[in-house]
């Protein structure tokens, strides 16, 4: 196992990171700010706590180059799926 | 045509993706699972997108402070995953039976209260058939509240992931097994690894879950 | 080491149960037989299928002949013989396409060129996962069962079309079918899973199994091909996964994501299925053009003209695949400037699509062609794929895929590139590999004979259709005399179906060469057509565990008529001669203790 040879990631600090968050999350949603602003700061929040568990516990941080096309590999599809199919409505 | 004369010489297979071959086949296989929840997701966006009286405001229908509390339950089973994975890379054979422990039973915590939430918004009407979709308010308690594609995406959402997690359970089960049995050791827990790709991988869609279907 | 069918040298297995071996085996050529076998059985069921309806489209409202075997439910009987019901027919259009493209073309391609070639040709012992492979073939099983277990249930098999177009298909009230609808929904959801276990095995064992000296450009092209088929399998399944099973809802407790009575949208199933579904056109062809590749380098004892350019035009053409999808929904009122945009990305696939033919081209051009079987079969695929992939530029335009969508043109380009295409290309691949899978070979004369004859009967069946899709003929229509204007093709449909029982026929002639050459057929040699791939240097069929010590890569796979060599063919594993190397490959130019070792 190679991640034997780094220092433990910060396994602690990347949980408060993502309590916090989902803290912020709820209160923002609830927030009296403009609601395409709370869609925008809320999409961003799940995004910043989706990579946290993807790089640290998931050790994508720690994989080689290539592991990380190969996981970015599917994301291209799924925004064309949404993004082409959602202009039927516009 | 056999070179016979090179058997003594060691073979290296080529270099691939630089991680062992368990590794690699699960990771591909979560590529399949990206792909299964951005058909589900993207038809919830979708139809959001083209049907926007059909959905209610975050905490009309649903109960946020609940969820929220149980969001909080799944990020902690990914630490106690993630903290098994690290006894083991030690071998630390206590440690790891224990974190794996305290991730099933976190696992299952967080499937006993999604259940008790669907118990909960089916009986105020909130379900996934079309003709008998009447939700009431959260606050008002009378008013139905958005249209039957709301209820529709909704569990088949939170229902295709209650059923990762239920699965991830079991296997965590059927690891715990074999950590008892004294399988994995410093230099081969891949098991473990594997194991914990697949949890943490449903936890991160849980985290997208969450902030999509219940504070949008 | 010389043919015959050799011994597992250096490997001793204990020689597994019978069940083991050939039931719940986990060796990938022993599943590729299973898939081979399996497929089979369903190309038979799925000609037949096509026989019934053609006789319908033929000879309207006459009895068919043994139609007397068929339940009320399917037949209406009368004094002279029964009828078919439109009903039936609807099930049989839906099951005709939905056994050939799940359960034939792609199990054919898929499940057995891949397994049987992909440890084979990158030179290693098994898949990476020979139990989820074994899992692989044992979930098609089932959803095969299923599938025809439609036929046999009240309201009979589906009845939406292979594509099931909602809201036809999300309530029986529009066609009838109730549990036959559900029943193909759920087997299709079997067979998805089943296709994910082979896609993710394939993909980890090309990318992590290859044998040293075997770099990303010396891997053969039916292995290339393969890997960019599961590629596509793994990222495009999944979206029809979850589409089938919101159906499956939609029709068993009621929910509304597809149906517009209660605020769904049918249109996003269109585009839910075709995102799929394009690809799904890709994976139905790629490995075909794979196994193309092959044969014709081989067979006409020259080099694939442009390796790389061969690799990258399958790449762009699997990327490209995702982005064309809308084509097939212009009729469905979709915003407009969706439909420029997928006009123009499906027009861009002609590009890559044009390289290969010409570098298939280019590789046939001034070869020392040997016309056996298999090439005869490959040369038919680059012809009928280029008919087909020409009829497909007409339909790419959206103002002509006005008049053309759903009419008889659609199903003339389908079967050109799905019959012509893949299907060819699949007769090339059992003729070209039966050696190795079997230990024997197939009859030449016979091979040529059914060659021949599934060629002419072919073009007699599919051709005509063009006109009479340019004529008005709709798809799927129960009985095309019931249209004024339609009744005078009636006699080009009758020749159509006449020709359709002849090719039908013909097969008999396959089945008969395949299972007399299993057992009487010539013993076959370890390399019979002199090919430079890996699993020509096994004994045929080759041992458990394939190789008995791990090969070494020296060279691309399509070194034919080689200055290097006497021979004119190179073995991938062959050490150069002049400058024998020390292994690992690829470090020439070290002496060796002696030289050859070709033999």
């Amino acid at each position: 196992m190679s991640t034997s040879e780094h220092k433990q990631p910060p396994y602690m600090t990347v949980w408060a990171v993502l309590f916090v968050l989902t803290i912020g999350e709820v209160f923002f949603a609830f927030s009296s700010v403009p609601k395409r602003w709370i869609v925008i700061g809320l999409v961003l929040m799940a995004i910043w706590k989706a990579v946290l568990v993807a790089m640290y516990y998931m050790h994508l941080r720690f994989e080689p180059k290539r592991m990380w096309i190969l996981a970015m590999s599917p994301l291209p599809l799924a925004v064309i799926l949404v993004v082409v199919v959602i202009q039927e409505w516009r | 045509m056999m070179t016979t004369q090179a058997a003594t010489i060691d073979r290296v297979r080529e270099e691939g993706s630089g991680v062992y071959t368990l590794k690699l086949g699960m990771w591909i296989f979560l590529l399949s699972e990206v792909m299964f929840f951005t058909g589900l997701i993207g038809s919830y966006i979708i139809l959001r997108f083209a049907h926007p009286t059909d959905f209610a405001d975050p905490g009309q229908v649903l109960n946020v402070q609940l969820t929220a509390f149980n969001t909080f339950v799944l990020i902690c089973s990914s630490v106690t995953m993630v903290k098994a994975f690290a006894a083991i890379e030690q071998g630390d054979q206590v440690g790891l039976k224990r974190w794996l422990l305290a991730t099933i039973i976190l696992g299952a915590f967080f499937v006993g209260v999604q259940v008790v939430e669907y118990i909960a918004l089916t009986s105020e009407g909130f379900v996934p058939m079309a003709e008998a979709y009447a939700a009431l308010g959260r606050e008002h308690g009378t008013t139905v509240i958005g249209g039957p594609l709301y209820g529709a995406t909704f569990y088949m959402m939170t229902g295709f992931h209650g059923t990762h997690v239920t699965i991830g359970v079991l296997c965590l089960m059927f690891t715990y097994w074999r950590a008892r049995q004294g399988k994995y050791t410093a230099t081969s827990h891949g098991g473990v690894e594997i194991m914990g790709l697949y949890w943490h991988f449903v936890d991160l869609v849980w985290i997208l879950l969450f902030t999509i279907v219940y504070l949008i | 080491m010389t043919g015959g069918t050799g011994v597992p040298d250096g490997h001793d297995h204990e020689e597994p149960s019978f069940i083991r071996k050939y039931i719940f085996s986990t060796d990938h050529k022993m599943i590729a037989r299973q898939f081979l076998f399996q497929s089979l059985f369903f190309l038979v069921i799925g000609g037949l299928l096509a026989a019934m309806m053609r006789w319908q489209l033929g000879f309207p409202g006459q009895p068919m002949p043994g139609g007397g075997i068929f339940p009320d439910a399917m037949v209406a009987p009368t004094p002279e013989g029964a009828i078919m019901l439109p009903e039936f027919y609807n099930s049989l259009v839906t099951m005709h396409g939905t056994i050939m493209i799940f359960f034939a073309i792609m199990p054919l391609l898929v499940g057995l060129f891949g397994n049987l070639l992909i440890p084979l040709q990158i030179g290693a012992e098994d898949m990476a996962f020979p139990r989820l492979n074994m899992v692989s073939f044992w979930l098609a099983v089932p959803a095969g069962i299923l599938m025809l277990a439609g036929f046999a249930v009240e309201g009979g098999a589906a009845g939406a079309g292979w594509t099931s177009y909602a809201p036809l298909s999300t309530s029986g009230e529009w066609t009838g079918v109730y549990l036959g609808q559900q029943l193909w929904l759920a087997s299709l959801t079997i067979l998805g899973f089943s296709s994910l276990a082979g896609a993710v095995n394939y993909i980890t064992t090309i990318i992590n199994m290859r044998a040293p000296g075997m770099t990303w450009f010396r891997i053969p092209l039916p292995t290339w091909s393969l890997f960019i088929t599961a590629i596509l399998i793994l990222l495009a399944i999944p979206i029809l996964a979850g589409a089938l099973i919101m159906l499956l809802f939609d029709q068993t407790i009621g929910t509304g994501f597809f149906r517009p009575d209660v605020g769904g949208e049918p249109i996003l199933w269109q585009h839910l299925f075709w995102f799929f579904g394009h690809p799904e056109v890709y994976i139905l062809i790629l490995p075909g053009m794979g196994i193309v590749s092959e044969v014709i380098s081989n067979r006409s004892r020259k080099p694939i003209f442009g390796y790389h350019a061969m690799v990258l035009a399958m790449i762009s053409i699997a990327f490209l695949g995702w982005i064309v999808w809308g084509h097939h929904m212009f009729q469905s009122g979709m915003n407009p400037l969706l439909g420029t945009s997928f006009m123009i990305s499906t027009m861009a696939i002609a590009v890559p699509s044009a390289i290969k033919t010409f570098n298939w081209l280019g590789t046939l051009w001034r070869g020392n062609i040997h016309y056996d079987t298999p090439l005869l079969h490959a040369v038919a695929f680059v012809s009928m794929f280029i008919i087909g992939g020409l009829s497909g530029i007409f339909m790419a335009n959206t103002p002509v895929d006005m008049y053309l969508h759903d009419t008889y043109f659609i199903v003339a380009h389908i079967h050109y590139v799905l019959f012509g295409g893949s299907l060819f290309a699949i007769f090339a691949g059992i003729t070209f590999w039966f050696p190795k899978m079997f230990g024997r070979m197939m009859n030449e004369t016979l091979g040529k004979v059914h060659f021949a004859l599934t060629f002419v009967f072919y073009n007699m069946v599919f051709f005509p259709m063009h006109n009479l899709g340019l004529g008005g003929m709709m798809r799927r229509l129960y009985d095309p005399t019931e249209y004024e204007f339609l009744q005078t093709l009636q006699p080009m449909n009758k020749f159509v179906s006449i020709s359709a029982f002849l090719l039908v026929g013909t097969q008999v002639l396959f089945a008969f060469n395949f299972f007399w050459s299993l057992f009487r057929g010539r013993k076959a040699t370890a390399n019979p057509w002199n090919s430079n791939t890996l699993e020509w240097t096994v004994p045929s069929p080759p041992p458990h565990g394939n190789f008995a010590e791990m090969p070494v890569v020296y060279r691309g796979p399509y070194e034919y008529s080689s200055p290097e060599t006497d021979d004119d063919y190179y073995p991938q594993n062959v050490p150069p001669r002049e400058h024998p190397p020390v292994a690992p490959a690829p470090a020439p130019f070290t002496p060796s203790p002696e030289p050859g070792g070709a033999e």
